[in-house]
């Protein structure tokens, strides 16, 4: 698979803030790359020089093989773009937004009404082809604010945190809708800082803080990458308090363990260093010990829990090339 | 315009649309494509519904009974005091052209701005000049598209009210030149004006405050820009560049000459009038005057009095158009309707609308490169603190990573793509 969407140093500079420092990516074709950060990570400015909208202040990126920097029409021929905040036009149809939009790419007129009902079948917008679109649904809006991205047939989609204002219901359907579109063979750049849901979609993932990619890969390689703090949870039959501090002590005298506390119920949580073999020594350890084990389990490692190990990281982020982004002062106030 | 414009529920012929704009537009390339798409788009929220139409007709019934009660005035004021009924019949149909001319334009400064100071900012207002942006056509197709079916509207309603003028010709006094040449300068006028709202529009992030900055500026270039002339006009001698007397009588010496009439070309009352004053001898009350003030040519009527030099440059004071004209014997003497106009008149409305289109030209520019994401020309930006844009290192708040400037496609250390 040849990479379709290559950045390489992107930098983009606010006056006196560093909103993404010296990006480098590299998705290949028929991929869902999730960027997952926390809110004022960069990805909304990461998608947005992506999508030509942003000149980058150094680096370039290509898509296609097209450079944003250069070749900006040729990037939007072969991008659909989804915003994360937009709006709808008043006074207008949503038969009519989407056919404006064909006008836009240069869509013949006699290809224009297929395409619009064809677009409207895929987005399940078909019986509201006459309707207004500032009456639709937020829900609604969204898919046909994908529809729109999707109206001049793009090989590659960025969509900016699609899922954001979404009933469960919906973000269901919109991923779906995202699982069909790659079945057609495009490739979708997506940022969310909603974690479960990339976790379960996309082929790869890179997380985003302060500008910078802390980790990028597919999600299973990050997570072994990472397994370096990964929690233990055990539950050991304690007839009061003591008992139970006890098997707490045992626990923190084991070598791997970096760190034991007792939750409020019951449970004895482990902050483990060691692999797999380390692990079930440990739990047999326990056991001839003469601890009672009920449970004894891995915290499931999902991309959430990685996601807040990487980047509460201080403060040195293992993972990035360069230097060291300065302690955080607050990631919010970055851009 | 197109044939989904018409009737957009209509199932056979809705999304087929395109029409011959869009057919043309389609064949000339994606530039035009770009600028039929916008243009459609917004008609079609304009022109949706009774809501236009209604407004047309309205403007129409108050411009129609305005000029129904002008002729009543006229024929009142003018009973027994001409001896010819020709010329009396003349003089109203010109009065009456005058006072349509002058609401029109009234109407165009005032509704021009107010159509296109939001064109751009309510895009980014209500967020949707991104999705737009990331269409392939052009920022100048953004920007025209916007700029006329904004002033489609204007246009409409300048265009309908030609039966209504038309009318005067049953009166005389107007010859069809002159219609047309008032027309023109209204269309030039409303889009110079639309393209000053544009551009605020395009400068200002919101359309409150794009609205109230085309105002003033509006404001500025017309009475602003007229107060001005007066103003310099009166401190450079008094005279206008023509010969004054002292309160001895001995002639006073001119210490600069007159004003630039450059300062009145963004004032469309002052073309107005000068359209009106095409194939007018006198001094029509003395508002004609002020073109011969303004072209800085000898005045044709100063040999028959002194008191017109008072009543010259400013046609407020010098009695307006519905009154004998104070102090003048012009008025008195009648002269013959069809006769040489004045060579200085009738040379400054052309020049007027070539100022007109040349400043929309560079305004529309000037909004293309702040539409466009990626601008050529930057504002330059206040450094307040720091002022070394290099020394990211030195600013608080920065997080000096990398510094761009090493490379523009420098890749991380020891990662070469």
């Amino acid at each position: 698979m040849s990479s379709i969407v290559r950045a390489i140093g992107l930098v983009k500079r606010y006056d006196r803030t560093l909103a993404v420092a010296g990006l480098d990516l590299d998705v290949a074709e028929g991929e869902i790359f999730g960027l997952v950060g926390p809110n004022g990570a960069g990805k909304t400015t990461i998608l947005r020089m992506l999508a030509t909208l942003l000149a980058p202040t150094a680096g370039d990126a290509e898509i296609a093989g097209a450079s944003v920097r250069r070749e900006p029409d040729a990037v939007r021929r072969v991008i659909g773009f989804m915003p994360d905040t937009f709006g709808v036009y008043d006074d207008m149809r949503v038969w009519e937004y989407l056919d404006f939009f064909a006008r836009c790419y240069g869509i013949p007129a006699a290809r224009r009404r297929t395409t619009i009902n064809d677009l409207l079948d895929l987005v399940d917008l078909g019986d509201k082809r006459d309707a207004y679109v500032q009456a639709l649904s937020r829900g609604m809006q969204q898919r046909l604010c994908l529809a729109h991205a999707l109206v001049h047939d793009p090989q590659v989609l960025l969509l900016d945190e699609p899922a954001s204002g979404l009933d469960p219901r919906a973000r269901v359907e919109l991923r779906e809708l995202l699982r069909e579109l790659r079945s057609l063979g495009k490739t979708i750049l997506i940022s969310s800082h909603i974690l479960p849901e990339l976790e379960e979609l996309c082929t790869s993932v890179a997380i985003v803080d302060r500008g910078q990619i802390l980790a990028q890969g597919r999600v299973a390689d990050i997570e072994r990458r990472l397994r370096v703090g990964a929690v233990l949870r055990v539950r050991v039959l304690a007839a009061d308090r003591e008992a139970l501090e006890s098997a707490r002590a045992w626990f923190e005298s084991d070598p791997d363990v970096a760190s034991a506390e007792i939750l409020d119920d019951g449970t004895i949580e482990l902050g483990f260093r060691g692999d797999d073999a380390a692990t079930a020594r440990l739990l047999a350890g326990s056991v001839a010990a003469g601890l009672a084990v009920m449970t004894f389990s891995r915290a499931a490692s999902d991309l959430e829990e990685l996601f807040l190990q990487v980047t509460d990281r201080d403060p040195e982020p293992a993972v990035v090339a360069g230097n060291a982004p300065p302690p955080p002062t607050g990631s919010g106030a970055l851009w | 315009m197109s044939t989904a414009l018409k009737d957009p529920i209509e199932p056979t012929r809705r999304g087929s649309g395109g029409g011959p704009l869009g057919r043309a537009a389609h064949s000339l390339g994606p530039r035009a494509t770009g600028f039929s798409a916008v243009g459609v788009k917004e008609l079609r929220g304009r022109m949706r519904g009774k809501r236009a139409f209604v407004l047309l007709t309205f403007y129409l019934v108050v411009l129609g009974g305005f000029a129904w009660m002008v002729e009543l005035l006229l024929e009142r004021s003018f009973t027994g005091n001409f001896t010819s009924v020709t010329y009396a019949s003349a003089q109203i149909g010109r009065f009456v052209f005058v006072a349509l001319l002058l609401l029109e334009t009234l109407l165009v400064i005032f509704l021009a701005p107010a159509f296109t100071a939001g064109a751009i900012s309510l895009e980014r207002e209500k967020q949707t000049l991104d999705l737009l942006i990331t269409t392939p056509i052009s920022s100048l197709a953004i920007v025209l598209g916007k700029l006329f079916s904004a002033l489609s509207y204007v246009f409409l309603l300048i265009v309908s009210s030609i039966p209504l003028t038309a009318l005067v010709f049953v009166f005389g006094g107007v010859a069809p030149e002159d219609v047309i040449k008032g027309y023109v300068m209204l269309m030039v006028t409303a889009v110079g004006l639309g393209s000053v709202g544009l551009f605020c529009s395009a400068l200002f992030r919101r359309t409150q405050a794009a609205t109230v900055v085309t105002y003033f500026v509006v404001l500025a270039m017309t009475l602003g820009a007229f107060f001005v002339w007066v103003f310099w006009g009166t401190m450079a001698g008094g005279g206008f560049g023509r010969q004054q007397f002292d309160n001895n009588g001995n002639p006073m010496v001119a210490r600069q000459g007159p004003p630039p009439e450059a300062l009145l070309w963004f004032n469309p009352f002052v073309s107005a009038v000068d359209v009106i004053c095409g194939t007018e001898t006198g001094s029509f009350g003395g508002t004609c005057s002020i073109i011969d003030v303004v072209t800085g040519a000898p005045d044709p009527n100063s040999s028959i009095g002194g008191g017109d030099a008072v009543a010259g440059p400013l046609p407020a004071k010098g009695g307006g158009v519905f009154n004998g004209g104070g102090g003048q014997v012009v008025q008195a003497v009648p002269q013959p309707v069809v006769a040489q106009a004045a060579p200085s008149r009738d040379s400054f409305w052309p020049r007027a609308a070539a100022a007109w289109l040349v400043l929309s030209l560079i305004l529309v520019l000037l909004s293309v490169n702040l539409v466009s994401p990626t601008r050529r020309w930057h504002r330059p930006r206040l450094r307040r603190r720091g002022g070394n844009p290099t020394g990211g290192q030195a600013v608080s708040g920065a997080v000096p990573i990398r510094d761009p400037a090493a490379g523009p496609l420098a890749a991380p250390e020891g990662d070469a793509p």
